[in-house]
């Protein structure tokens, strides 16, 4: 996946791998019962910088990008009760007065809607200085999250 | 491997390719005419097939294919042709993986092209300065990268131990522990080139803009795009977003976090152009 893109599936043979996402957000959702899956990695918090920018790609903002992930994952049947959702990236430069904390925005971002939406996080790696790269298993649900130059484990 | 054996590497860094400096001089130069720039690059013939691949790449949009040196001298404005030139020849000090800074084939060219971008993209926003240095040092910026790196990988834990607990960024402490940074002998190699002073500078100084210095727009557009497009997680590696971030520029410019988000958003239609470009890297 690239900057600024959504995926979803319902392939058990699919894993879906979103590189490098620095302040962006990559937010992967997963439904056991049926087990789909999907995954956005989105750049900037809010649509409000260009409507057309986010008619003509959702993705790129977390208030269209992530009411779109869900969407497409109901579509393949998955329900928004069960879905595991999970958190990574929002990683800022080293700036005390957040002048250049877009990370930040980011994630607030989702918190906000999340919070409306009554969605939980089962889990999430975010902020700090590090680069992420995150891997969901559509077959197992597993998200493999891989910091560099640290190695990777489970999120 | 030290220090002091990559410096005498350096003395041996093959020269920039000399039709490439003949063309650039003629590009700047008001008496020649395009036709002389084909006379001088057309012998070499890797050059001229990178050139044709990055105009007939999506980021510069032509309409048609161009399928020969000339024809693109004649499309092209001289600013324009410069830029491909430059693209078309930067590439191959791109093309290898780099361990000790953890970029795989292809990131740090990825890295290159797209800081070029959005420091053009920055321009419009600093009246006054020349958008065709910017390109250039913006594709420069990291060559010293290319250099450094197996010291990198050799000291990395001595290395991160500096940034992981005692704050420094990551080019901090390749000065601490190596001596010199790679913007350093990005420099370096920018003057055994013979590139302009101001470019040389944006490479020398693009993580550490000289402060107080307004004036200096280059490095201080070039330290943005670098920033930015490392914000965005292109050519990352595991120096990670262990940047300073420096505020007094983007007032000193008026520019606050909603600028840099318009500037992110902008440079997102050019990247989605620009793949045919990096996959030469």
């Amino acid at each position: 996946m690239d900057i600024s893109d959504l995926k979803v599936s319902n392939n058990p043979d699919v894993t879906l791998v979103t590189y490098s996402l620095g302040s962006c957000i990559g937010l992967a959702v997963w439904d056991p019962e049926v087990r789909v899956g999907g995954m956005l990695h989105y750049m900037l918090p809010d649509s409000s910088i260009s409507q057309e920018k986010a008619k003509a790609n959702p993705a790129m903002f977390a208030d269209t990008g992530i009411p779109a992930l869900f969407k497409a994952c109901y579509k393949l049947g998955a329900q928004k009760q069960r879905m595991i959702v999970k958190v990574a990236g929002g990683a800022q430069l080293m700036d005390e007065s957040g002048f250049f904390n877009i990370g930040k925005r980011n994630y607030a971002a989702l918190r906000k809607m999340f919070w409306r939406n009554k969605v939980m996080v089962a889990a999430e790696d975010i902020g700090g200085m590090v680069n992420r790269t995150i891997r969901l298993n559509i077959g197992t649900g597993e998200l493999i999250m891989k910091v560099s130059g640290k190695g990777e484990g489970l999120l | 491997m030290d220090i002091e054996s990559i410096l005498k590497d350096l003395e041996q860094l093959p020269p920039f390719p000399t039709v490439v400096a003949q063309a650039l001089t003629l590009l700047d130069s008001p008496d020649s005419s395009a036709m002389d720039v084909v006379k001088v690059v057309q012998y070499d013939q890797a050059i001229t097939a990178n050139v044709l691949k990055v105009c007939n790449s999506a980021y510069f949009g032509l309409p048609g294919k161009v399928s020969s040196l000339r024809e693109a001298v004649i499309r092209l404005g001289n600013k324009q042709l410069k830029e491909i030139i430059l693209t078309g020849t930067v590439v191959k000090y791109y093309k290898n993986a780099m361990e000790g800074y953890a970029l795989s084939k292809h990131d740090l060219w990825k890295h290159a092209i797209s800081t070029a971008i959005i420091s053009r993209i920055i321009s419009k926003r600093f009246p006054g300065v020349d958008e065709g240095a910017v390109f250039t040092a913006g594709l420069l910026h990291d060559v010293g990268k290319t250099i450094l790196d197996s010291v990198v990988d050799e000291y990395f834990n001595q290395m991160f131990a500096l940034v992981g607990e005692k704050g420094y960024s990551f080019t901090e402490a390749e000065q601490e522990v190596l001596g010199l940074d790679h913007a350093e002998i990005g420099a370096r190699m920018g003057e055994l080139w013979g590139f302009p002073k101001e470019i040389v500078h944006a490479i020398r100084f693009h993580h550490a803009p000289p402060e107080g210095d307004e004036s200096d727009l280059v490095t201080q557009v070039v330290y943005l795009g670098n920033v930015i497009c490392l914000m965005l997680g292109i050519g990352v590696g595991r120096q990670g977003l262990h940047v300073r971030g420096r505020d007094e520029i983007l007032e000193q410019h008026g520019m606050d976090i909603n600028d840099l988000q318009v500037i992110m958003a902008g440079f997102l239609d050019e990247y989605q152009k620009v793949q045919d470009i990096i996959d030469l890297g």
